[in-house]
């Protein structure tokens, strides 16, 4: 096929999106949501993968002292567990460094009046393991020690968060499964509007020796069309839901959010580029059909 | 050219539409297919074009031997014929401009070849004052014309028409006939199909006879 005639074939299929418009609209309409729905359940997963890597990412595990421990008695504490086999290193956390991290992460200001002689934290020491997988005894020889109360077991809380993560995962990977076999059947029924409002021109098309190939062009430029007005609609809409999304989840969870700047052009990319592909698959799935029946017939119609 | 051996055509109905038909129509010729409906004229079309394929027997068009064909080649078959037909086929939205513009478009001929050959077309036809016109504006005759100009354009070394004058008025039917014989001597080969004896005989020419999916006769009426 010589590259000529192209430019005719994709003024041929533009103009059928607006010669069909309804149908049009409808197959937009559908992408989008399915864009976006995708897009929300794949950004989830990168939040809860985001907060992993903060959690689980290191192998440091806070142990809490017991209330009446000082600070120097902290350091002694902190040098006996240095010494123990599977741990690489610690740091004493005092309560009321303990204090300002709160204050610096909820940014309130009552917690300065804790400060000193009223704080009611305990001191702390962050204990860096070496090998998570001896966890529980280098655990249960920690809380052995004199003057140690508790260790927040982070494992925990990575482990919850890797459960969430691989149930978002799967689920979502449904979601997307099942919407984009909606959207590429809504595509393919639109494009197959077009092609039997223009049957009659196919057919002379044909009787005068268009390749399949050259028949099919103007249907996936339609497709592709739909596809990428899709995407970038797509694209639009998320950047405002974005920040109503996310200020709505740090309400029920306090998690750390990406950044939109980090995200955005990622996804503007992958709804364009899926838009595109389902648009393409739609029409390539609806013209295959036709040109293999109806399409081949010349007198007999 | 096209070459006939033993070609039968069973179609899944089980309606037999040829029986071991076998003919040979030479490069250059002009020559008319007859028979009354029914009598398999159409589907010695459709073979010829390859939207059939025979049961049995050979079929060679324009060099190439349909019965071994490929799909993906049909296009190059086509391109060597162009395709007349008793109700016009012209795309109701479009000029007779673009409707001969149309049949080159769809093969990817260059805008600029086709700026040049659609007028030069049209003024072989006899319409190049209605190059703006919408097939609605046009007489039947005229309409036919533009159909031909269609069939012509891409240079085809063979012209098929089906029933080309079935649907116009008797008068423009010869004219229609004059213009095919013309395009005949600039050496195109000419097949045209149809049930109107009459005029079949009143124009002359070799004069094929289908009957019951049999060639029953083959003649050249004197008169041409």
């Amino acid at each position: 096929m010589r590259f000529s005639g192209f430019g005719y074939l994709i003024k041929e299929g533009i103009k059928s999106i607006w010669s069909n418009r309804m149908m049009s609209l409808a197959s937009i309409g559908v992408l989008i949501s399915c864009l976006l729905l995708t897009g929300t359940a794949e950004l989830l997963t990168m939040t809860v993968s985001y907060n992993l890597e903060s959690v689980g990412g290191t192998n440091v595990t806070r142990v809490f002292l017991e209330q009446e421990v000082t600070d120097l008695e902290a350091v002694h504490i902190s040098d006996e567990l240095s010494r123990m086999e599977n741990v690489s290193a610690t740091a004493v956390v005092t309560k009321d460094e303990a204090i300002k991290d709160y204050q610096e992460t909820v940014g309130e200001d009552i917690f300065a009046q804790l400060m000193g002689e009223g704080n009611p934290l305990p001191n702390a020491i962050d204990v860096t393991m070496t090998d998570l997988a001896l966890y529980d005894s280098t655990i249960s020889a920690i809380l052995a020690v004199d003057g140690v109360e508790s260790a927040r077991d982070t494992r925990a809380i990575a482990q919850k968060l890797t459960d969430l993560s691989e149930l978002v995962s799967t689920v979502s990977l449904w979601i997307v499964i099942a919407l984009v076999l909606i959207s590429v059947f809504i595509i393919s029924n639109s494009i197959r509007m077009t092609m039997y409002s223009r049957r009659f021109e196919i057919s002379i098309m044909k009787s005068v020796g268009a390749t399949n190939t050259f028949v099919r062009i103007p249907f996936v430029i339609e497709g592709m069309t739909i596809g990428l007005i899709s995407g970038a609609i797509s694209s639009v809409v998320l950047y405002f839901l974005y920040d109503t999304l996310t200020t709505a989840i740090t309400k029920i969870m306090p998690i750390n959010l990406i950044p939109y700047s980090q995200v955005g052009g990622f996804m503007t990319l992958v709804f364009i580029g899926a838009g595109m592909l389902i648009g393409a698959l739609g029409s390539v799935v609806s013209i295959g059909r036709y040109l293999r029946k109806e399409g081949n017939e010349l007198l007999g119609w | 050219m096209i070459e006939f051996r033993n070609v039968s055509k069973v179609y899944a109905t089980g309606t037999h539409a040829l029986n071991k038909a076998s003919l040979t129509i030479d490069k250059g010729e002009f020559v008319f297919i007859v028979g009354s409906s029914g009598a398999g004229k159409s589907t010695f079309l459709k073979l010829i074009m390859r939207e059939e394929v025979p049961t049995s027997g050979s079929i060679i068009v324009n060099g190439m031997q349909l019965d071994k064909m490929k799909r993906r080649h049909v296009p190059k078959l086509r391109r060597t014929m162009g395709i007349v037909f008793q109700d016009f086929r012209l795309i109701d939205k479009m000029t007779v401009y673009d409707n001969v513009a149309f049949a080159m478009r769809a093969i990817g001929v260059r805008p600029r070849a086709i700026k040049k050959r659609v007028p030069y077309i049209l003024e072989l036809v006899g319409l190049e004052n209605k190059a703006d016109r919408y097939p609605s504006e046009l007489s039947g005759g005229e309409q036919q014309r533009v159909g031909l100009a269609r069939a012509l354009v891409n240079n085809p070394q063979m012209i098929i028409a089906d029933e080309p004058t079935g649907n116009i008025d008797p008068e423009m039917s010869y004219e229609i006939l004059e213009l095919l014989s013309e395009i005949n001597k600039r050496g195109t080969t000419i097949l045209i199909v149809t049930h109107e004896l009459d005029l079949v005989h009143s124009f002359g020419g070799r004069v094929i006879t289908i009957d019951k999916g049999v060639v029953v006769s083959d003649t050249l009426d004197i008169q041409s």
